[in-house]
């Protein structure tokens, strides 16, 4: 077993009296390729700051290659790109001088990386040269993901990259983060409700739920065990199915069951009355975290 | 070669079948058919991956399986190609074990719809004429 990138243990945040981490524990293995998913408001960005030391927890540990987040060494945060949900931040600047300002901070900056995706991505002289406040909600994503891909990081932190993008600049992202990043063995933890997109890029899912991670996995394994099992409640209220998420009766009797232990329910599946669906992600996101 | 590997395979995300998955039945749906014969070459996993837009784990993971079941042989050198094998010389039980996810879908909803097991197979004879 290889040792986690991220090692986070007991991670707390309360906001007045809402608590948004509870008590999270949550491993980042080397090379994976992590969706993380939950309702809006359930606490994604604030787990990810935690994670990055950008915010600091009420309780846990957070640990970064090893070191506390706190006080991490300017070695392993060169280590690290972030592309946060909405950045702010250098408005007045233009793409350029931002650009040249960052690369000053890094030991390592792929220039080539960084021209050849200006240009693919649109930004010609003239917009490298606008005030970045001046810039179109899209446009400013897409720089603030050259930015972070800028230094070749090794874990790649991101949160709602393509919030602001079109289908084209969603797929143009998917592509480059494929070609330029997901095949350099880069670990990468990304926030999305974009479940298409993450049913390309992304091997493991987590599901934040009530402050912790209520369910995690290969996405191939949770699609291939997640069953819906509908029967009547003479034949099912008396049984306990393995990797129960979610047991409902409704007003006629009928008991709905969602599970993630999709194996061995094929006999039940013979039983008159019962039926045993299979569930796409987004089901699965519905079941899950509502 | 992206564009060759766009149009040979499509796949929906959305589904309850994992992308992976869909990969290996289209591929062993091409050889069944002779849309691909034994000793042609596959599209690399990058290619692929780049094509479609996937991690290109999920695609060398479809390969991989596809190779274990003598579907697909790998080159000498790189790449992938049809197995010697497969194809022509796949046998009926084979290619009928390709339409079994289909049936079991139909074979779900005539049992929501309560249907007797000779109304079902009576009609499925009935549309095989149909189509003939």
């Amino acid at each position: 077993m290889t040792t986690a990138i991220i090692q986070s243990a007991g991670l707390g945040k309360h906001f007045g009296s809402a608590t948004i981490l509870d008590g999270l524990d949550w491993q980042i293995a080397p090379g994976q390729v992590v969706g993380l998913l939950g309702r809006n408001g359930a606490g994604k960005s604030t787990l990810l700051e935690c994670l990055l030391g950008l915010r600091e927890p009420d309780a846990g540990v957070v640990r970064i290659y090893g070191e506390d987040v706190g006080q991490l060494s300017d070695a392993t945060r060169a280590r690290i790109g972030y592309v946060p949900q909405k950045s702010d931040l250098f408005e007045w600047m233009t793409p350029r001088q931002m650009l040249g300002y960052f690369k000053a901070f890094y030991p390592r900056w792929n220039n080539a990386k960084v021209d050849n995706l200006l240009l693919r991505w649109g930004f010609d002289k003239l917009m490298q040269d606008k005030p970045i406040s001046k810039l179109s909600g899209g446009e400013q994503q897409r720089l603030s993901i050259i930015r972070a891909l800028a230094h070749d990081p090794e874990l790649l932190v991101l949160d709602e990259p393509v919030s602001a993008l079109d289908p084209v600049g969603r797929r143009e992202f998917l592509r480059e983060l494929i070609d330029g990043v997901i095949e350099r063995g880069t670990t990468v933890v990304f926030s999305t409700h974009i479940l298409s997109d993450l049913e390309r890029v992304a091997l493991d899912l987590a599901f934040l739920k009530d402050g912790k991670i209520a369910l995690q996995g290969r996405l191939d394994d949770l699609l291939e065990g997640a069953r819906r099992v509908v029967g009547p409640a003479s034949l099912l209220d008396g049984k306990r199915l393995a990797g129960e998420l979610r047991r409902q009766r409704a007003q006629d009797g009928t008991v709905s069951i969602v599970t993630h232990g999709g194996a061995g329910l094929a006999l039940l599946g013979q039983e008159a009355g019962v039926r045993v669906e299979p569930l796409s992600l987004e089901d699965l996101f519905i079941e899950v975290t509502q | 070669m992206t564009n060759h590997a766009a149009h040979l395979f499509a796949i929906s995300t959305g589904s309850s079948e994992p992308i992976y998955r869909q990969l290996v039945d289209q591929v062993k749906r091409l050889v069944a058919a002779g849309q691909m014969a034994p000793g042609d070459g596959l599209p690399s996993v990058r290619d692929v991956a780049q094509a479609l837009a996937l991690n290109p784990m999920t695609v060398s993971k479809a390969y991989s399986l596809l190779e274990m079941e003598g579907v697909l042989a790998r080159r000498r050198g790189m790449g992938m190609e049809v197995a010697a094998r497969a194809g022509a010389a796949q046998g009926a039980q084979e290619r009928a074990a390709l339409l079994r996810p289909t049936l079991e879908r139909a074979a779900m909803e005539a049992r929501q719809l309560e249907l007797d097991s000779d109304t079902v197979v009576s009609l499925f004879i009935q549309i095989l004429k149909e189509q003939a």
